[in-house]
């Protein structure tokens, strides 16, 4: 009698742990349409969603949008989407750590968004398309496959380049470089000073600097060629050019750098540029948030400038860091997805997103800017000044190449010395020539 | 953590003794002992039941399918797994940052097991023989890194390592000893070797609690016999001591090189990321970053059966080249 007590208790136990392992159901019975959203909790923060997504709801009562947002949304949704539980829309950027944009790209598992630019913005008489400020669509970033096909819009977008005290260049007398020459010359004045010209708070912040950098040499042709891995085009002389002007400018980095330079520390790098121990630093937008409280040399001010131009008069690029909105191809509600996204674009949403400092790239942006950030991004209203989208194209993926660690993150060695210029040179070479035979 | 709170395996197998005993013998009274028997067995096999099945469901399962991923090459997310037989196994000797991540990782195991097992002896002998005043003090002080959680230890070991303003660098000042100064975290020659002393610091106290457990049940008859002869302390430690503790001291042994494997992973990702420039890139992060950062779920899996085999044949190794003759006392 005890025993088959025994008996049916553990056939309960493991019927139990088997039936949590089992999700629960999934419980709509409302009649409303489910629209699952899921975004990365940024620096820009989660209230806007709330409010965008209630106002959304508010103009679509047939639609119950539901949010999940969190600092590191790819480990809560992948596990649902690897058991094809796939969100409708993802709001998430390229080169986050766990690369899941970049994964569904290399799978081709998005959704064609093409159709969403024809589409009227809700509520409004202009189409997303229209709305859209030129050339923020039709690039790397937006159209992976190098098709006329968008797959990822763009949702907001920042200016990076090199940030400075620009209270301490008032205050030297101090000239913001225009091109490379002036730049060292800088560089040699501040060192009899003791101050540093550069420092980066970890190397992959290099992206910025590089990508504008290659553009800034060798012209928008040469930068694509790199991007899509041309054959031999880290052997060119262009690419030589870049190489040389990164090598001499890491001869002028701050020493405190590299021992900074990881995840634990990185802060204490963009210190340094704010206690006068450093001048220049590659960066985003987000800076002034992220050190909001940290302590600062007296009349210290943020300022933003794009690289100096590789030639006097040459154009100057400045790379746009683009956080992107996407539909997984195994969505549900794909229509419906669609539509909301191009309600993001309305003018409403905009207003919102902008109150959190999240600058959408859309024309009637400028009248909604605070004034901080209305000063970074007038460096676009230079005409010798051109905005640069992109990054590195998708190929399949290849074993233990990656291309952009070898590119960033060698920058350590070098100021280490640990490496030189001509091994950088033909490991970027190696690495680029496998990308390219992977995505030919 | 998840390494450290479990306890170590027990290196008897009785298992195989306990019902080896009562078959001997049961003849006359035949049929309703073994009756009794069949329904004791099948009872054990029911309470076993839901314990296997997790064995199964968790550990089992999973470990198969890297070995089976290994031979893929997948994304890890796409319907289309491609089958490629041992390729991945072939790219990874091609792989510098592989040779590099698993030269790394040996090193890091022979100067943290070495280093922790010695001084983790040393200071239970201590603390047990030499009735130190405050022991219980030092011993709830060095056990203590062992409750912390690995991000805790990492943001001590910033401010410890930090180069301008740190502890170490500062001390060494104070002493005038500034030519020994270092960019602990930033110098590759040196990277590793500052994470090995997080590792030795966060396991050191666990080791030397186990060690003080074991020492502390040798009678104490054997070291005034000892004492009476002339034997040092140091001859009791290595005479006496160590070879009545030395079943412990293998088990342990093997259990810390499966639990550096793991801790060099989370001391890495969350101190240095790898850098710079992959200097202390060890075999798990690597796994980590081609598995996901770089979409290679394949290649990820071949380094993971590679970790596998590797420490399962160190922990084989070990533990054969530490076979001794049990002693009693």
């Amino acid at each position: 009698m005890r025993r088959s007590l025994v008996l049916t208790g553990a056939a309960v136990t493991v019927l139990g742990l088997l039936a949590g392992c089992s999700a629960g159901g999934s419980g709509s019975d409302s009649g409303k349409t489910i629209l699952k959203v899921a975004a990365l909790e940024g620096g820009y923060g989660r209230d806007m969603y709330t409010r965008v997504i209630k106002e959304y709801e508010a103009s679509h009562p047939d639609i119950d949008v539901q949010l999940q947002i969190s600092k590191s949304i790819e480990d809560e949704i992948t596990p649902n989407m690897k058991a094809g539980r796939y969100p409708d829309v993802v709001v998430l950027g390229q080169g986050r750590k766990a690369a899941l944009t970049e994964t569904l790209i290399k799978d081709k598992a998005l959704e064609d968004l093409t159709p969403v630019l024809k589409e009227k913005v809700p509520g409004e008489d202009t189409t997303v398309g229209d709305k859209l400020t030129e050339g923020i669509v039709g690039n790397l970033n937006t159209d992976p496959y190098r098709t006329d096909q968008t797959y990822l819009m763009p949702m907001y977008y920042a200016p990076t380049g090199l940030f400075h005290n620009k209270g301490l260049f008032e205050e030297k007398g101090w000239k913001v470089p225009g091109t490379w020459d002036e730049m060292f010359a800088l560089g040699d004045t501040a060192k009899k000073q003791g101050i540093p010209l550069f420092t980066y708070p970890t190397a992959g912040y290099l992206d910025s600097y590089f990508f504008a950098l290659l553009a800034d040499v060798g012209g928008e042709r040469f930068y694509t060629d790199v991007m899509t891995y041309k054959k031999d085009v880290w052997k060119s002389a262009n690419a030589r050019k870049a190489l040389d002007i990164t090598t001499k400018l890491l001869g002028y980095a701050a020493p405190a750098t590299v021992g900074y330079a990881n995840e634990q520390d990185f802060t204490k790098n963009q210190q340094l540029v704010l206690d006068n121990k450093a001048l220049f630093m590659p960066n985003g937008t987000w800076i002034v948030g992220e050190m909001a409280d940290a302590p600062r040399a007296d009349g210290f001010q943020w300022g933003l400038t794009p690289l100096p131009a590789a030639t006097t008069g040459g154009k100057r690029y400045i790379t746009t860091s683009v956080e992107s909105v996407w539909v997984p191809s195994a969505a549900q509600q794909k229509d419906a997805a669609k539509e909301f996204i191009a309600y993001l674009y309305s003018d409403k949403a905009a207003k919102i997103f902008a109150e959190s400092n999240a600058i959408q790239p859309i024309e009637s942006i400028a009248s909604s800017l605070s004034a901080e950030n209305a000063e970074f991004y007038k460096v676009y209203e230079d005409p010798k000044v051109a905005a640069l989208v992109g990054g590195f194209a998708s190929t399949a993926p290849v074993e233990g190449v990656d291309i952009k660690a070898t590119l960033f993150d060698t920058a350590n060695s070098i100021i280490s010395g640990d490496t030189t210029e001509d091994k950088w040179q033909s490991a970027l070479n190696e690495a680029s020539e496998k990308l390219r035979q992977a995505g030919s | 953590m998840t390494t450290s709170a479990a306890p170590p395996p027990s290196p008897t197998n009785g298992a195989s003794k306990s019902d080896a005993a009562p078959s001997a013998g049961s003849s006359r009274r035949g049929a309703p002992a073994r009756a009794r028997r069949r329904a004791d067995t099948r009872f054990v096999l029911v309470c076993l039941l839901p314990a296997l099945a997790l064995f199964a469901v968790f550990m089992i399962v999973p470990t198969m399918n890297v070995f089976r991923m290994s031979l893929y090459t997948w994304s890890g997310f796409s319907p289309d797994m491609r089958f490629v037989g041992l390729d991945n196994f072939r790219h990874l000797l091609d792989d510098k940052q592989f040779v590099r991540a698993f030269q790394n990782t040996v090193a890091l195991l022979v100067v943290v097991t070495v280093v922790t097992m010695g001084m983790g002896l040393f200071l239970a002998a201590i603390m047990t023989r030499q009735r130190l005043r405050g022991r219980n003090l030092y011993r709830f002080v060095l056990y203590i890194p062992n409750v912390l959680s690995v991000v805790v230890i990492a943001a001590i070991f910033s401010a410890v390592y930090d180069q301008e303003n740190g502890l170490l660098n500062g001390t060494l000042r104070l002493l005038s000893l500034d030519g020994l100064q270092q960019v602990w975290l930033g110098n590759q020659k040196v990277v590793l070797y500052s994470v090995a002393i997080a590792m030795v610091w966060q396991s050191l106290g666990y080791y030397m609690v186990l060690y003080m457990s074991s020492m502390a049940s040798i009678p104490e008859e054997l070291y005034e016999a000892s004492a009476l002869d002339g034997a040092s302390p140091a001859r009791q430690f290595f005479a006496l001591t160590l070879p009545l503790i030395w079943e412990n001291l293998r088990t342990t042994l093997t259990f810390f090189i499966m639990s550096a494997v793991n801790l060099s992973f989370v001391l890495v990702r969350a101190m240095t990321g790898g850098g710079p420039d992959g200097s202390s890139e060890v075999l798990l992060s690597y796994m980590y970053k081609q598995a996901y950062t770089n979409s290679s779920y394949g290649y990820g899996m071949a380094i993971g059966v590679v970790i596998f085999a590797f420490s399962f044949l160190v922990s084989l190794l070990v533990s054969r080249a530490t076979r001794r003759e049990p002693l009693q006392f």
